[in-house]
């Protein structure tokens, strides 16, 4: 990695800022914003399952597991004993990275869809446990957050402005932690094990360490977020932050969409999928039950189709092509 | 006995009915170039595979200065310091040839220092030019090459070569072997599986056979090409 550019670095403060100033845009008691916020978190999400997925090519599908995992346990600390949701983020943080320890172990010499599969049971466990454990997570019925005046050590606030620049934070500050990992050892040993398990054991790397380290920094990561989900949204069930669906697979897409491996991909997939989904929902709800599932899946089909590697390929490749033209 | 570095005995590895390797014993010591060879199918890949840790042996010692290496995984040999190259070579191919090789060093050094050590090994190996290249992009002696370099790049005591020079012509070959020659006068101890028995034969002091998975012969180069066993192993009985 070549160090950024003065344009790069232009480039960055301009779309920062940008996106800092983005919800003065927007109705701040209105749908749209709502809808970045997720987009943001979702982001977040696929760039936390991109350390594993992107770089060592582990590709999970139970990432649910550890954002459900956060999203109970800062909540379940809140409402017992009124820990503020910052030391409940940090808590779920060691309980996901926990989890991505344990479902580790089992499936380490798993690869491709056996991985996958492995993993996505995992994540169904987990929601079948939290619908069952009543006493613990209210079961089924769901688990509301407990109402707090607005401020920023209880993470709840009346406004959606605040979570925005929250959800941005979040973003940035995974991002920061993908960048830095792909550009550190783990970052070069993750690659080696992605590109090739048995040269990567002969020249001296612990791959079983080195996935380890990995998945639980992916996990802690992932939990972190199922906080701040959960803070923003006020109620949640089993089926939504356990869910294969809502979650697991849906973290997956953005990222495969956007450009697996890379910075940018989980972010351009979010605003791609996202809203997307929200457009479907909106504009097909109403004529049949299931239409805008449909919609929505045959057109990230089409997506996939055109260029599995993802918008950053394709952005590659379209960028390839004009410089090709410029020259003739 | 002068310093044995590397002292393999009776080891044995058994593929469901075929016996790969049997009583396998061989001792090298430190700054020799040993040559082992065979017909196709005698072992040589899978004593080297089972050296540096990717099979473990049915039974036998391996003992790398004194350490027992039997059991442990490919990454803690490599620490202690036996690396071994892959006949079909096994690059990351995504990566650039630099980050190929950087990636060995960072077994002894942070990211930074393995980038400098990956550039020296590059030059040694004669493929600075290349550096910037994908490793998908390579021709096959291109490969192997960086290969090499990125075994060197773990800084090894022992470095098992599996048909490093295969594909290499004339001039490519007397540079590697003029490498080879200068890595063992720093220190390190070389042995090389090769099929090439003009490079072979001017390379090592010693020579091993294998055939069948049984070691059939030990010496020079001229006891061991005149020694019957191994006429017969190449040529066919009749030739005896």
């Amino acid at each position: 990695m070549s160090r950024l550019s003065p344009m790069r670095l232009i480039l960055i403060a301009v779309l920062l800022a940008a996106a800092i100033a983005l919800p003065f845009a927007f109705d701040p008691r209105g749908y749209a914003i709502r809808i970045l916020c997720l987009a943001l978190l979702f982001g977040a999400m696929a760039q936390a399952w991109n350390i594993v997925a992107g770089l060592a090519n582990q590709v999970s599908l139970g990432h649910a597991a550890f954002f459900g995992i956060g999203a109970y346990t800062s909540t379940l600390l809140l409402i017992h004993f009124g820990i503020s949701p910052w030391l409940g983020m940090i808590a779920g943080a060691v309980l996901g990275g926990l989890a991505a320890l344990l479902i580790s172990l089992p499936t380490m010499r798993l690869r491709g869809h056996y991985f996958a599969l492995a993993t996505l049971a995992f994540g169904e466990v987990m929601r079948v446990i939290a619908n069952s454990w009543g006493g613990l997570t209210g079961g089924p019925v769901g688990i509301s957050v407990p109402f707090a005046p607005s401020s920023l050590a209880m993470l709840q606030f009346k406004e959606t402005r605040p979570y925005y620049w929250l959800m941005l934070a979040a973003l940035i500050a995974v991002t920061a932690i993908f960048v830095a990992i792909r550009k550190s050892r783990l970052g070069y040993r993750l690659r080696a094990i992605k590109e090739n398990v048995d040269a990567a054991e002969v020249i001296g790397i612990d791959t079983t360490r080195t996935k380890i380290i990995a998945a639980v920094l992916s996990g802690g990561l992932t939990a972190c977020l199922g906080t701040l989900y959960a803070q923003f949204q006020y109620f949640f069930d089993p089926d939504t932050v356990f869910g294969v669906g809502s979650i697991s697979v849906r973290v997956a897409m953005i990222a495969i969409v956007g450009g697996i491996g890379t910075a940018i991909g989980p972010i351009l997939g979010a605003f791609f999928v996202i809203p997307l989904e929200e457009f479907a929902n909106q504009i097909f709800s109403a004529q049949a039950a299931g239409l805008s599932q449909l919609v929505f899946g045959v057109l990230l089909v089409v997506v996939i189709l055109v260029e599995p590697r993802g918008f950053v390929a394709m952005g590659q490749r379209l960028a390839r092509r004009f410089r090709r033209e410029d020259r003739s | 006995m002068t310093e044995a570095l590397l002292q393999v005995s009776c080891i044995s590895k058994r593929f469901g009915g075929l016996k790969a390797l049997s009583d396998v014993s061989l001792t090298v010591n430190a700054g020799e170039i040993v040559g082992l060879i065979g017909p196709n199918g005698a072992g040589k890949t899978t004593l080297f595979s089972t050296l540096v840790g990717l099979h473990k042996p049915d039974s036998g010692t391996i003992t790398l200065d004194g350490r027992e290496l039997v059991g442990l995984k490919p990454h803690k040999i490599a620490a202690a310091g036996m690396i071994k190259t892959f006949q079909n070579v096994a690059l990351f191919l995504d990566s650039s040839v630099l980050d190929n090789v950087l990636t060995g060093g960072l077994l002894r050094h942070s990211v930074e220092d393995a980038r400098d050590l990956a550039r020296r090994c590059l030059e040694r190996v004669g493929i600075s030019a290349i550096s910037d290249k994908l490793a998908r992009d390579l021709s096959f002696p291109e490969r192997a090459r960086v290969e090499v370099a990125r075994a060197l790049c773990t800084q090894p005591r022992v470095l098992l070569l599996d048909e490093a020079m295969a594909a290499l012509n004339h001039v490519e070959m007397d540079e590697f072997m003029r490498l080879l020659r200068q890595l063992r006068e720093e220190g390190l101890t070389l042995i090389v599986v090769e099929h090439h028995m003009r490079a072979i034969m001017s390379l090592c002091e010693r020579l091993v056979v294998l055939n069948f998975g049984q070691l059939i012969a030990t010496g020079t180069p001229a006891q061991v090409s005149h020694d019957p066993a191994v006429v017969q192993a190449y040529l066919g009985r009749s030739a005896a």
